[in-house]
């Protein structure tokens, strides 16, 4: 057990591109950091090069106080889990399990007596005869984990270990692994696409776009206030509303006021939005970047205790009924921004589409026009050009 | 599907009748095909060599030993601790091989047998090893001169086989002249010192079939077991390397063992091409025959019972192959089939 330190990592592969640059990260020890971003976004590589699968162009990897960059991976220790898997097809799930065990020379008494205890936590031991082709995809996973934690490395390394699993399993599979690791107290580097996964099984979440560290912090800052448009869009399901949108002030007796207004429609912004952003006075009747989570607007019609300045209108196109709650989707005649997420869907950047949460006792239905309640004390700031939060 | 077993099978009844028909049957002007006495002359001329051994005595003799030998790898197939079990058969045989030389000293067939087996086991072994590590490395790298080794591999393997034959034979000449000339050719090596050999040379020897195969045969080779390695992902041998294996431990360990069936399919084809070989052994070889070109010899003549004998070898020399590939075929369709390592 460790603390893993990445400084200034920078990956060029041989055809001039760079996969990673400039990436520092620090893990404490026992800490599970999740490193989300979209596909080809290098997490991989990222990932690969600690474990010593991929040549660093510049950069340090310590574990605690050992500097990593030249030793071999079968000398790092650490515990990797391939998305595939890799289970060695010729052997039986209890000769996977042993083989880092096997490889080590640890005595066979004491290796199948860590095997037996590696296969309890996992719940593998009535498969450990049985050959992986044998076995279901979630049991495949847990012998691979199983291949890992047998034989308690200072690190574990998990590239999309869930991914090849139905969304059922996977749902149970992340307690599992998030229990598990929790258990064994290991340092955990998890590598993922997929947001969900990043924001339920991490203690940090750093979310990584071209290469480029975006953000890192705990998945509930991470999600309360994003750095920059595209971890604002990518963190969060349904993601947020993003518009560019101008902030006007106006000057009255009382105090100022202020207001977006947003393609036709005019929304009011509390005041104490605004003097918790002084820099935003600075963006005044200049277009911005507004952000609007969906669990912020609600139908007014379930809600009717809400200022009157803070709505909006809209006409129903969509509607999604969950159960607990129901998602509407609506257009706002306001530019929509592209956050730079390679996968985000294309009809998701159409001009104005909104995503809104409402209740599940929402009537509103498809053609409707509806009032909108709009969390004005919510809304999200970013600068236009450099996709930056406006905070401060 | 039919007519083309039919085809392929016709000629092989044939000769397997020849062989074990009276010579007045086989040189009658129309055919005999059914009803003729059998015997078994011709097995008993090619074999032994002579008429007066009892040849049901041998055969049984030979099934006997053939019989405890396969008993044995059974069991040791089965064992925990193999090996023992294997050294036991193996030594059943040695000892069976040592108790009865008398055929095989009194007899030529019995050294192109040898020469056979020499030479197909060498081939296989050097064109294996070659070929695993040349396509396991072809297979991982990607750049643009692993593709032209490729390329010109594949070039050298359309070339006809008589392209090779005369430069092979020149070179082997060459080679031997120097040796005779600079004397190294009689030089004593303390350590490798055959009985039998006075002088070192190329020409005429097993070794120049052997090299010459496996010349011949290692683009086959190299692309099989590449395909196959090409099958076998990345993440496998990249496991193996975190969970504490050398590269080298993680080829041997983990990447050779999900090869097996690949490299149990490209061995047969190579033992096929080393055992068939007719033009290299005739041309390089002029008296280290290997059995195909001893049977060439017999249909030499004209003389009608020369032809039961060359179709009887024939039918002998068959037999070998037949039996491994029943043996293995279990591996040789898996590993067409490949894809199987995906787990």
């Amino acid at each position: 057990m460790s603390t893993v330190t990445l400084k200034n990592l920078v990956k060029d592969y041989p055809n001039g591109f760079r996969a990673i640059t400039d990436l520092s990260l620090h893990l404490d020890d026992g800490e599970f950091l999740v490193l989300v971003g979209p596909s080809g976004c290098g997490k991989s590589t990222a990932l690969r090069m600690i474990a010593g699968l991929e040549d660093i162009t510049s950069g340090d990897i310590y574990v605690g106080d050992r500097r990593l960059n030249d030793v071999a991976p079968k000398d790092r220790d650490m515990a990797m889990v391939f998305q595939n898997y890799a289970l060695y097809p010729q052997m039986t799930v209890a000769e996977n399990i042993a083989f880092p065990l096997k490889l080590r020379r640890v005595p066979r008494a004491e290796r199948e007596a860590q095997v037996r205890q590696a296969a309890e936590i996992l719940e593998l031991t009535e498969q450990l005869e049985k050959k992986p082709a044998h076995l279901s995809g979630g049991q495949r996973q847990r012998v691979a984990m199983g291949r890992a934690i047998v034989r308690h490395p200072a690190l574990f390394l998990m590239d999309e270990p869930l991914s090849n699993l139905d969304a059922k399993l996977r749902v149970q599979m992340r307690a599992d692994i998030a229990g598990i690791q929790r258990e064994l107290g290991v340092t955990t580097f998890y590598v993922t696409h997929d947001q969900v996964e990043a924001m339920t099984m991490g203690d940090r979440v750093a979310v990584i776009k071209d290469g480029i560290l975006q953000q890192v912090d705990t998945p509930e800052g991470i999600y309360g206030s994003p750095d920059n448009v595209f971890v604002a869009a990518f963190i969060g399901s349904p993601s947020m509303n993003l518009y560019e949108a101008t902030l006007e002030r106006h000057e009255e007796a009382g105090g100022d006021r202020y207001s977006v207004v947003l393609g036709d429609q005019r929304l009011a912004v509390p005041s104490e939005v605004v003097a918790e952003r002084p820099a935003l006075t600075e963006h005044l009747n200049r277009p911005v970047v507004v952000g609007i989570r969906p669990e912020h607007l609600e139908d007014a019609a379930v809600v009717a205790d809400h200022p009157d300045d803070q709505r909006l209108d809209a006409t129903v196109d969509v509607r999604e009924a969950l159960g607990a709650e129901t998602l509407v989707h609506f257009n706002l005649s306001a530019p929509s921004v592209d956050s730079g997420d390679p996968d985000a869907l294309d009809e998701l950047r159409d001009s104005g589409r909104c995503t809104a949460r409402f209740s599940a006792s929402s009537t509103a239905r498809v053609g409707d026009r509806a009032r909108v309640n709009v969390d004005a004390r919510h809304l999200h700031f970013f600068d236009r050009q450099t996709h930056l939060a406006i905070r401060s | 599907m039919i007519l083309l077993v039919v085809w392929s099978v016709t000629p092989f009844v044939w000769t397997a009748q020849t062989s074990i028909k009276f010579t007045r049957d086989v040189a009658s002007k129309t055919p005999v095909l059914w009803g003729y006495e059998t015997t078994a002359n011709a097995y008993r001329n090619f074999w032994l060599d002579s008429d007066d051994v009892n040849m049901w005595g041998v055969l049984a003799f030979v099934l006997v030993i053939a019989a405890i030998a396969a008993a044995l790898g059974l069991i040791g197939r089965r064992a925990r601790h193999g090996w023992p079990w294997f050294l036991g058969a193996t030594a059943v045989i040695c000892v069976a091989l040592w108790r009865f030389p008398r055929f095989w000293e009194a007899n030529d067939e019995y050294d192109f047998l040898v020469n056979s087996v020499v030479v197909t086991l060498l081939t296989m072994l050097i064109s294996l090893s070659i070929g695993l590590l040349a396509g396991y490395g072809l297979a991982r790298y990607t750049g643009i001169s692993g593709a032209v080794i490729l390329i010109v591999a594949l070039g050298f393997r359309a070339l006809p086989r008589t392209a090779f034959v005369l430069p092979y034979f020149f070179g082997a000449k060459e080679i031997d002249e120097w040796l005779t000339s600079t004397g190294v050719g009689s030089w004593n090596f303390p350590l490798i010192d055959f009985p039998g050999i006075d002088t070192l040379q190329v020409l005429d020897t097993r070794l120049a079939i052997v090299l010459a195969l496996v010349a011949v045969n290692q683009p086959f080779t190299i692309w099989m077991l590449r395909s196959f390695f090409i099958e076998v992902p990345k993440e496998m041998e990249e496991a193996a390397m975190m969970d504490g294996a050398t590269r080298l431990q993680a080829f041997r360990k983990v990447i050779i063992p999900i090869m097996w069936p690949a490299i149990i399919a490209t061995g047969l084809f190579t033992m096929l091409l080393a055992y068939n070989e007719y033009l290299f052994v005739r041309v390089l070889a002029p008296t280290e025959w290997t059995l195909p070109v001893a049977i060439v010899s017999l249909t030499g003549g004209e003389s009608s019972r020369t032809i039961t004998e060359a179709a009887a070898a024939s039918v002998s020399i068959t037999l070998p192959i037949v039996i491994v590939i029943i043996l293995f075929q279990k591996h040789l369709v898996r590993g067409l089939g490949a894809g199987a390592v995906k787990g």
